[in-house]
C-alpha cells in the first residue's frame, strides 16, 4: 500500500491511535461521559476552525478569526441587554461583513490574505477595546440563561454545544458537497487560474469564502461569550493556533483544494485528544503552545502539495 | 527631459512626504508635538521597533515574510535576562557576555526558521507563524508566566544616559541601521536578497544559491530581532512572555508603509526607517492630540491596507492568495 493512497485516511487513523494510547494509559478517559464533555468543551474552537477551513480550502488564510471572536464576545456582552436574542443576528452580521471586507481586499485590491486579515483583525481589536472600554464585561446571568441558556445545557450526558456543532457541520457539509458554491470553491482551491479561465467568477466565490470564515468566527465568539457569561478584548487569545492546527491536521493542506469541513471535524477532535493527553501525561498547560506550534509545522510539512508551489516564498 | 511625476518617483517619495505631512498636521493641532522632549519620546518608542522592522525588511525584500518576531523577541528577551542574572546580575560582573550570546541565539532561531521554510518547503508566513508560537510557548515555559528582571545601572544607561537629549539606545539603533544599510548596499549577500526578490528563478539561473541566501536572510532577521529584544528590555526594564507582543503587526505595517513592496525586490532599510517613523509619529501624535489609544490597531490596519494597495502594480499581478 503506497503512501499516497494512505494519505487521505491518515487523519482518522491518527485520531484512533491517539485515543487508544491515552485510553490504555488512563482507562477512565474512554468513559462516554468524559469523551462527550471533552468534545463539548472544544466546540467554540471547532466552529472557528470550521470557518477557517473555507479560507484555507481556497488557498488563503484568515488570521483575523481570533480577533473577530474577541470582538464578538464584547459585542455580545454589550448588546445582550438591549437586543435580546437579536444580538446573535448582529454578531453574525458583523462577522460576515468584516469577512467580506477581508475577501474584497484580497481579491479586488490584491492585498495578500494574511495581510488583509491581519489588518481587519486590527480593526476588530480596536472596536473591541472601544466598546468594552478595555475592561472585562459580564453578561446579566438571568438574561443570558433566558436567551442563550439552551446553548450550554446538557441533555443526559450530551452537552448542547455538540448539537450546535453538528448542525453547523451539516450546513457546511451541504454547502461543500451539494451546492454550486461548494463546487466553485473546490475549483478555486484546486487551480485558481484554471477556474478563472473556465469562466468562473473567482473573486465572488473567494469573497464568500472569507465572509463565511468571518461569520463562523463570530458564531464561535458568541458561543464562547455565552459559555463564559462575558467578554473582553483578549479573552479568546490562544484560539488561533489550535484552530489552524485543527484544519491542517485534519488534512486540508495550506495549498487548498482537498480536504474539507469533515476533515476539520476530525482535526478538531485530534486537537482535543492531544490537549487532554497532555494533561494526563502531566504536561503543564503552559507547555501546550509550544507543542501545538511543533505539531503545526509537522502537519503542514506532511499535507502541503508542493507540486502547486513553483517557488516557495 | 525626464518626467518627474512617474509612478516610480511617486512611490519612492510618497512615504517621506506622508511623514512630513503628519508632523505638520500634529504640530498644527498641538504645537507641543514639535519639541525635542517629544521627539526623544518618539525615538525611544521607535528604536526597538526599528530593529524588528529592519530584520524583516531583508525577508520582505526577498519576497518572503516572517511572522515569528513576537515569539523570537519574547524568547531572546527572557533568555537575555536569565543569562545576565546567571552571570552575576550586572554587565560589569560578566553579564556583558550575554549580549553576544543572545545575538547568536537570535540568529540561530532565525536559521531554524529558515531551515523549516527552505528544507521542508513550507511557505514562509506559515513556517514563521508556527515558529513564533513555539517561541512564545518557550518563553512562557522558561518564565512560568512571571516577570524576569535585573537591576544594573550600566545596562539601564541605554535608556538613562542621554546625548543631545536622546538616550543611548537611539544611537545604538542608529548604528545597527547603518550596519544593515551596509549589508544591503555593499555586500554580495545584500545584492542577492534583491536578486531573489526580483525573480527567484532568474536568480537561480544566474548562479545565485537561492537556498543559502534565504537561510542567511532569516538568520540575519533573527539577529536583528535579538537586538530589538535587548533594547526592549532596556526600555521597559524587564522581560516576560509578552515582551514581543504587538511587534509583528507594527513592524510589518512599518516596512510596507515605508514603501518596501510585499512582492519583493523593491525598497530597503531607509524605506523601513521612514515607515517606522510614520508609525511611531502616528502613535505618538494620536496621544498628543488627545485621541484615545484604542484607535491605534485600527489605524495601523487601515494604513497597511492603503500602503499595499498603493504599492501594488495591478497590471503585473495575476492573482493573490
Amino acid at each position: 500500500m503506497d503512501i499516497q493512497r494512505l494519505k487521505p485516511h491518515l487523519p482518522w487513523i491518527t485520531l484512533l491511535v491517539l485515543v487508544a494510547i491515552v485510553g490504555i494509559a488512563d482507562p477512565s478517559f474512554l468513559k462516554p461521559a468524559n469523551l462527550l464533555s471533552l468534545a463539548g468543551d472544544i466546540v467554540p474552537l471547532f466552529i472557528m476552525a470550521l470557518g477557517l477551513t473555507f479560507a484555507i480550502y481556497i488557498g488563503g488564510i484568515d488570521l483575523s478569526a481570533q480577533s473577530m471572536a474577541n470582538m464578538i464576545t464584547v459585542v455580545a456582552s454589550v448588546y445582550l441587554a438591549p437586543l435580546g436574542i437579536w444580538v446573535a443576528a448582529l454578531c453574525i452580521l458583523a462577522g460576515f461583513t468584516l469577512g467580506t471586507l477581508s475577501g474584497y481586499l484580497t481579491t479586488r485590491m490584491y492585498v495578500p490574505s494574511f495581510i488583509s486579515t491581519l489588518a481587519v483583525g486590527g480593526i476588530c481589536f480596536s472596536v473591541a477595546q472601544w466598546l468594552s472600554g478595555n475592561r472585562a464585561l459580564n453578561m446579566d446571568a438571568t438574561q443570558r440563561n433566558e436567551t442563550f441558556g439552551w446553548m450550554i445545557g446538557r441533555t443526559g450526558i450530551v452537552p448542547h454545544e455538540l448539537f450546535i456543532a453538528l448542525g453547523l457541520l451539516a450546513i457546511c457539509l451541504i454547502i461543500e458537497r451539494r451546492t454550486t458554491l461548494g463546487r466553485a470553491l473546490k475549483a478555486v482551491g484546486a487551480g485558481e487560474l484554471a477556474a478563472a479561465a473556465s469562466g468562473l467568477n473567482v473573486a465572488r466565490y473567494k469573497i464568500l469564502a472569507f465572509a463565511i470564515s468571518g461569520g463562523l468566527a463570530a458564531v464561535a465568539g458568541l458561543l464562547f461569550s455565552v459559555k463564559l457569561s462575558g467578554g473582553a478584548p483578549t479573552i479568546a487569545n490562544g484560539f488561533l493556533l489550535p484552530a489552524i492546527v485543527a484544519v491542517l491536521v485534519g488534512g486540508t493542506p495550506l495549498t487548498g483544494g482537498v480536504g474539507g469541513v469533515l476533515n476539520t471535524a476530525i482535526g478538531t477532535l485530534i486537537v482535543a485528544v492531544i490537549r487532554a493527553s497532555m494533561l494526563y501525561f502531566g504536561i503543564a498547560a503552559t507547555q501546550q503552545q509550544m507543542v501545538f506550534g511543533l505539531v503545526l509545522i509537522v502537519a503542514i510539512a506532511l499535507t502541503i502539495d508542493r507540486s502547486k508551489l513553483r517557488t516557495v516564498k | 527631459m525626464p518626467r518627474i511625476l512617474t509612478r516610480e518617483n511617486a512611490i519612492r517619495w510618497a512615504p517621506f512626504l506622508v511623514l512630513l505631512a503628519l508632523v505638520i498636521l500634529f504640530t498644527a493641532i498641538n504645537p507641543s508635538f514639535l519639541s525635542q522632549r517629544n521627539f526623544a519620546r518618539i525615538a525611544i518608542a521607535a528604536a526597538p521597533a526599528l530593529m524588528v522592522a529592519v530584520g524583516v525588511t531583508f525577508i520582505i525584500v526577498m519576497g518572503s515574510i516572517d511572522l515569528s518576531m513576537e515569539g523570537v523577541i519574547s524568547l531572546t528577551a527572557v533568555l537575555f535576562c536569565f543569562l545576565v542574572l546567571a552571570l552575576g546580575g550586572t554587565l560589569a560582573s560578566g553579564g556583558w557576555i550575554a549580549i553576544p550570546v543572545i545575538l547568536v541565539a537570535g540568529a540561530a532561531i532565525g536559521l531554524v526558521n529558515g531551515l523549516i521554510h527552505v528544507r521542508l518547503k513550507i511557505p514562509s508566513f506559515m513556517a514563521s507563524l508556527a515558529l513564533g508560537f513555539v517561541g512564545t510557548g518557550a518563553a512562557i515555559l522558561l518564565t512560568g508566566g512571571n516577570i524576569v528582571k535585573f537591576d544594573d545601572p550600566t545596562f539601564r544607561a541605554l535608556l538613562t544616559w542621554r546625548i543631545l537629549g536622546f538616550p543611548l539606545m537611539v544611537y545604538v539603533a542608529g548604528m545597527c541601521l547603518v550596519l544593515a544599510w551596509f549589508i544591503q548596499a555593499h555586500t554580495r549577500l545584500g545584492r542577492h536578497f534583491y536578486a531573489v526578490g526580483g525573480g527567484e528563478e532568474l536568480a537561480h539561473a544566474s548562479g545565485v544559491r537561492v537556498r543559502q541566501v534565504r537561510l542567511a536572510g532569516f538568520s540575519l532577521a533573527g539577529f536583528f530581532y535579538a537586538i530589538a529584544a535587548i533594547l526592549q528590555v532596556a526600555k521597559i526594564g524587564q522581560a516576560e512572555s509578552v515582551t514581543g507582543s504587538n511587534f509583528m503587526f507594527m513592524s510589518i505595517t512599518s516596512v510596507v508603509v515605508g514603501g518596501v513592496a510585499l512582492w519583493g525586490g523593491i525598497g530597503g532599510v531607509w524605506n523601513t526607517l521612514v515607515g517606522v517613523l510614520i508609525v511611531a509619529v502616528i502613535n505618538n501624535g494620536m496621544v498628543v492630540i488627545g485621541l484615545p489609544d484604542f484607535l491605534q490597531a485600527a489605524v495601523l490596519g487601515l494604513l497597511v491596507i492603503i500602503a499595499v494597495i498603493l504599492s501594488t502594480d495591478r497590471r503585473s499581478v495575476a492573482f493573490v492568495k
